[in-house]
């Protein structure tokens, strides 16, 4: 690990209350990842990663505990979502399963519109969204329409996306599941890239072992609590 | 960027297909205000223009428009030598039947004072008025007779020598202007054999004319119009003449009042009530648009909500989004209006203000529309995004 944390995350933990009982989606995770750092967060199905994400990303409150970033507590079990926006929106990057770009938009556009939304001039959102999209290979489709690019080109938009704002912290769930494996490896290079030269801490929730050794570190999950055991899933 | 007309120019098929169909709602409330105004323009037509300032009618009745109206006609001549009054022109319309080119027509032939009524209270689109002569007619262009037509009313032929344009009674039949003893002649029409048996009964009178009736013929005119000299007492006239007994007078005023309010009532609160659910068929359809356009956005709008766009964001897009359908529909309601309503049997007239309210109550179904949708956005979260 190197620098100080960009997330903190003290004794997080998130209940759920359901007919069978209460459900311990996370139990008092404690967790801090920094600058520069790219973190695999591996477990089973029902572990807790989506739910890690959910309360790290600023996507709902914990029950209990609490979340840091960059040393501010932004976020505990009476925080106020709503008010959350503008942190997530200069902050975090997330990165998802399904690419989730917007259909009727193109590629350069879902890119601008991330610093749009954060004031930045259309004319200059679009420059600087051509220039990520140039930086990962994508320059020749920065004005085609989602529907029109492979899922590996989605995926890469979503991250140019991502990168928009040049958030401090970026959030992958599942970011290759639905990518063949060299689009996948290409992927998690481009976060492996993105952490070591831009310093952006870099948190990934995966199952796929094929890329474990672009990690720095990698955190298992298992009955919503951090599991010490080296294995991998 | 504009994600409102992104969305929009995505799809621009279902935009034009929506925007079609909020035309022709709209279209309909144009068209049903604008029938309202047709008919009750028409049917104010004469009263208004006719340049009179009474109306003088058969004693204990509201003719000759709302109810039949029949006075002596010499009454000209007893109301012109009333203090106060300036002219007097006699006046007269029925309905008529008669055939043309082989098929038949309606018209309502309407009685004028030539040559003391000049025409001046109305404007020929072509030829000349009616001159002095016997058996000429300035007919409405929606009769479908042209000048230099020839047409048989009663027993006798009859020339078109003007046309108007818009001219028309509270039915929507054009009018046919003739001369007041004209009009009294085609009124009088009889069969052969009602003559025959006239000649039958005839106690040496003289010979039965086909122009005689055979019914009593007293009164062969519907009303004397008078205007007043500008210093008169319109109240005094009005009391001098109805001290007669035998007629009553009615001011333009109050003919345009039981035209409305009596013979057009039923009709107009009908139409109203029709516009009335119009209004209500396209606030509904609109809102119902509007709302699931939200609904099949809702993915999209998570994901704005995730990347952290501010909750103006959203709500200009579905204002937006509402505010385009309205105003293409609108647009396009009234450009379609301009070039269908014309060739409607009755006149639709669509006058500024209506259509600046019309715009006005589009506008508060749009705002109503979008206010749902808008509140429906607000309960989604970001987190919907992952499932």
């Amino acid at each position: 690990m190197s620098g100080a944390p960009v997330l903190s995350v003290r004794s997080l933990t998130r209940h759920y209350a359901t007919g069978a009982g209460l459900v311990r989606a996370l139990d008092g995770v404690s967790l801090d990842v920094a600058a520069g750092e790219l973190v695999g967060i591996f477990g089973p199905s029902g572990s807790g990663k989506s739910t890690f994400l959910m309360l790290a990303g600023l996507l709902e409150n914990p029950t209990s505990g609490e979340v840091w970033l960059a040393g501010e507590r932004v976020s505990h079990a009476g925080a106020d979502l709503d008010a959350l926006r503008e942190i997530r929106r200069k902050r975090i990057g997330f990165v998802f399963q399904k690419a989730n770009l917007i259909p009727f938009l193109s590629a350069v556009e879902n890119v601008a519109l991330g610093l749009e939304i954060a004031d930045v001039t259309p004319a200059d959102a679009r420059v600087h969204g051509r220039r990520l999209l140039a930086a990962l290979d994508l320059a020749h489709r920065a004005d085609s329409l989602p529907a029109k690019l492979s899922g590996g080109e989605q995926q890469r938009v979503a991250v140019a996306r991502a990168l928009a704002n040049a958030p401090p912290l970026i959030l992958a769930d599942e970011p290759t599941a639905a990518l063949d494996r060299v689009r996948g490896r290409q992927v998690m290079e481009i976060f492996r890239r993105i952490a070591a030269t831009r310093g952006a801490a870099v948190v990934v929730i995966t199952h796929d072992p094929r890329s474990t050794n672009l990690f720095d570190r990698i955190v298992h999950f298992e009955d919503g609590r951090v599991c010490e055991r080296p294995q991998i899933y | 960027m504009n994600l409102a007309l992104k969305d929009t120019l995505h799809a621009p098929a279902r935009f034009a297909l929506t925007t079609l169909g909020v035309a022709f709602l709209v279209m309909a409330v144009i068209g049903m205000i604008g029938l309202y105004r047709g008919i009750v323009e028409d049917a104010l037509l004469i009263i208004d223009r006719i340049d009179a300032d009474l109306w003088v009618v058969q004693g204990e009745r509201a003719g000759p428009f709302a109810e039949g109206s029949a006075v002596a006609a010499d009454m000209d001549r007893r109301v012109e030598g009333v203090p106060g009054v300036a002219d007097v022109r006699r006046f007269t319309q029925f309905s008529q039947q008669f055939s043309f080119a082989g098929a038949p027509r309606r018209a309502t032939v309407t009685g004028v004072d030539v040559p003391r009524d000049n025409g001046r209270w109305l404007s020929l689109a072509e030829g000349r008025w009616l001159g002095g002569s016997r058996y000429e007619a300035v007919a409405d262009a929606s009769t479908g007779l042209k000048v230099d037509d020839r047409i048989q009313l009663a027993r006798d032929v009859y020339t078109v020598v003007g046309l108007t344009r818009r001219m028309v009674d509270s039915a929507g039949d054009g009018l046919l202007f003739v001369g007041i003893n004209d009009a009294a002649v085609i009124a009088r029409r009889r069969t052969s054999e009602e003559i025959h048996l006239a000649r039958a009964a005839g106690t040496g009178a003289g010979v039965v004319s086909a122009d005689a009736s055979s019914v009593a013929q007293d009164s062969k005119i519907s009303a004397v119009l008078v205007r007043l000299d500008p210093a008169a007492d319109t109240a005094r006239v009005i009391a001098t003449l109805q001290r007669w007994g035998d007629v009553r007078v009615m001011t333009t005023g109050e003919q345009r009042d039981l035209m409305l309010n009596a013979r057009l009532w039923k009709l107009r609160l009908q139409i109203l009530t029709f516009t009335g659910m119009i209004l209500v068929i396209t606030a509904i359809v609109v809102s119902l648009i509007v709302y699931t356009m939200t609904i099949e956005k809702l993915h999209v709008i998570a994901l704005l909500k995730l990347m952290g766009a501010r909750e103006s964001v959203v709500v200009r897009l579905i204002g937006q989004q509402a505010a385009l359908i309205g105003i293409a529909g609108y647009a396009l309601a009234v450009a379609l209006a301009w070039m269908i309503f014309p060739f409607f049997p009755r006149r639709v007239v669509m006058l500024p203000p209506d259509l600046a309210q019309i715009a006005l109550a589009l506008a508060l179904v749009c705002a109503a529309a979008a206010w749902v949708g808008i509140t429906r956005a607000s309960r989604v979260e970001a987190r919907e995004v992952l499932s």
